[in-house]
């Protein structure tokens, strides 16, 4: 049965609170936390010479297309009505948002420490201790605009920059490749300063807190992020319907990303996936 | 940090080679250049280690080393702040994954700026406990 993605600002407040509730059904259990573990685990930076599949890499958008899968697998286990909603960050893009609001995602963290201590996932609730963290604050952070070196959510018109791109990636296939989609989507650039983040990077460092780090899948809004960072690839592989996943095949030995990238039909580990077998997601899933 | 910057801009992307040209330069500015800037900046209130770094910021004390083979010791109050190398020749830290900072110093300046006022944890796996 193909199911539908919504977007959050469209969900009514019994799909809200059931969203929350399976989220929160799957940290109880401790399946959460070990989705925590496996995107720390498969975070590679391209300067070492190991295996990237989730970020710097061809693969960070169809990694992280399985990765939701297996999300929402786990959370449709506990209610199978549930999906992972999308968060349109060119459209919800005010603290003022639904998408923070007391039923759903709760808001911005407080001064001082930056702890969340509104809605589901505020430490006080105690549902929601972090487990697996880069501090020993056992509770959910957020800071966002980074008022220190304040910066806004990526706008539509610099998400069109993204798309507007017409092969999916380019040599050599890390945070430094100069054109292609993948890059532009993900958000590496050379510039210095305020526009050195783009779109999905962008939107890591506006959440702040967790959402930053290395831990950044404590913060739950983190799905809603991939989702939309996965709807717009899927919108961009319908406008480009040529433009298959690069690289084709692997980069051969003796060459810089040899053993370093997943090419077209090489599994994505921890998955037995390859970006091939997730390129069409239309028998498994729509977006609204 | 301006110094550091062209240095490693000069670095090939493949860590193996990148390691030993690292080292290499690295030594070659021992308590030279490197150690210079850690002192000039303004707010670095302390002494420069030979090739690293050893301030106050904010705060926080942080260090840095260069290790052989390793690149970088960082710490933030003694704890270790663990780096990873981009191929732009920048770094990330586990507390901020979606930055690539010039420098070690850059990073450990970063890391304290989101840190807030937690603590890093200690016994951590790619800078996460486990």
């Amino acid at each position: 049965m193909v199911y539908v993605r919504k977007n959050q600002r469209d969900l009514t407040a019994a799909e809200r609170r059931k969203f929350v509730g399976a989220v929160l059904e799957l940290k109880r259990s401790g399946r959460y936390d070990d989705f925590v573990r496996t995107h720390v685990r498969y975070y590679s930076a391209d300067g070492d010479d190991d295996l990237r599949v989730a970020h710097m890499a061809p693969s960070f958008l169809p990694w992280h297309r399985q990765y939701l899968l297996e999300f929402e697998r786990a959370l449709r286990s506990v209610d199978p009505t549930v999906t992972v909603p999308y968060w349109d960050w060119t459209r919800d893009n005010t603290p003022a948002a639904s998408l923070w609001g007391e039923d759903f995602m709760g808001g911005n963290g407080r001064r001082g420490d930056r702890q969340v201590t509104t809605g589901p996932f505020a430490y006080e609730r105690g549902d929601w201790p972090i487990t697996v963290g880069v501090t020993e604050s056992p509770f959910l952070t957020r800071n966002f605009g980074n008022p220190a070196n304040p910066i806004e959510l990526p706008t539509a018109r610099e998400l069109a920059r993204a798309t507007a791109e017409t092969v999916y990636d380019s040599a050599p296939w890390d945070s430094t490749s100069r054109t292609g989609f993948r890059n532009a989507l993900e958000g590496w650039t050379r510039e210095a300063g305020n526009g050195r983040w783009r779109n999905h990077n962008r939107v890591h460092r506006w959440v702040g807190g967790l959402m930053l780090g290395g831990a950044s899948v404590n913060d739950p809004v983190f799905w809603l992020h991939h989702s939309f960072i996965d709807l717009v690839w899927s919108r961009w592989q319908r406008k480009n319907p040529e433009a298959r996943y690069l690289p084709a095949s692997p980069p051969p030995p003796g060459s810089a990303q040899y053993r370093r990238v997943v090419a077209r039909h090489e599994p994505m580990p921890p998955f037995r996936a390859t970006p091939d077998d997730v390129a069409d997601h239309r028998h498994l899933y729509r977006y609204a | 940090m301006s110094v550091a910057q062209p240095l490693s801009r000069l670095l090939p992307r493949r860590r193996t080679v990148l390691r030993s040209l690292f080292a290499l330069t690295v030594t070659a500015f021992t308590g030279g250049a490197l150690a210079h800037v850690a002192t000039t900046r303004a707010d670095g209130a302390g002494r420069a280690a030979a090739g690293g770094f050893d301030e106050m910021y904010r705060g926080r004390h942080i260090q840095g080393r260069p290790v052989a083979g390793a690149g970088f010791d960082v710490r933030v109050d003694g704890r270790p702040l663990h780096l990873m190398r981009c191929a732009g020749g920048g770094y990330l830290t586990p507390v901020d994954h979606y930055s690539s900072y010039p420098t070690p110093l850059a990073a450990a300046r970063g890391a304290v700026d989101e840190l807030g006022s937690a603590r890093l944890a200690l016994g951590a796996h790619h800078g996460v406990r486990p």
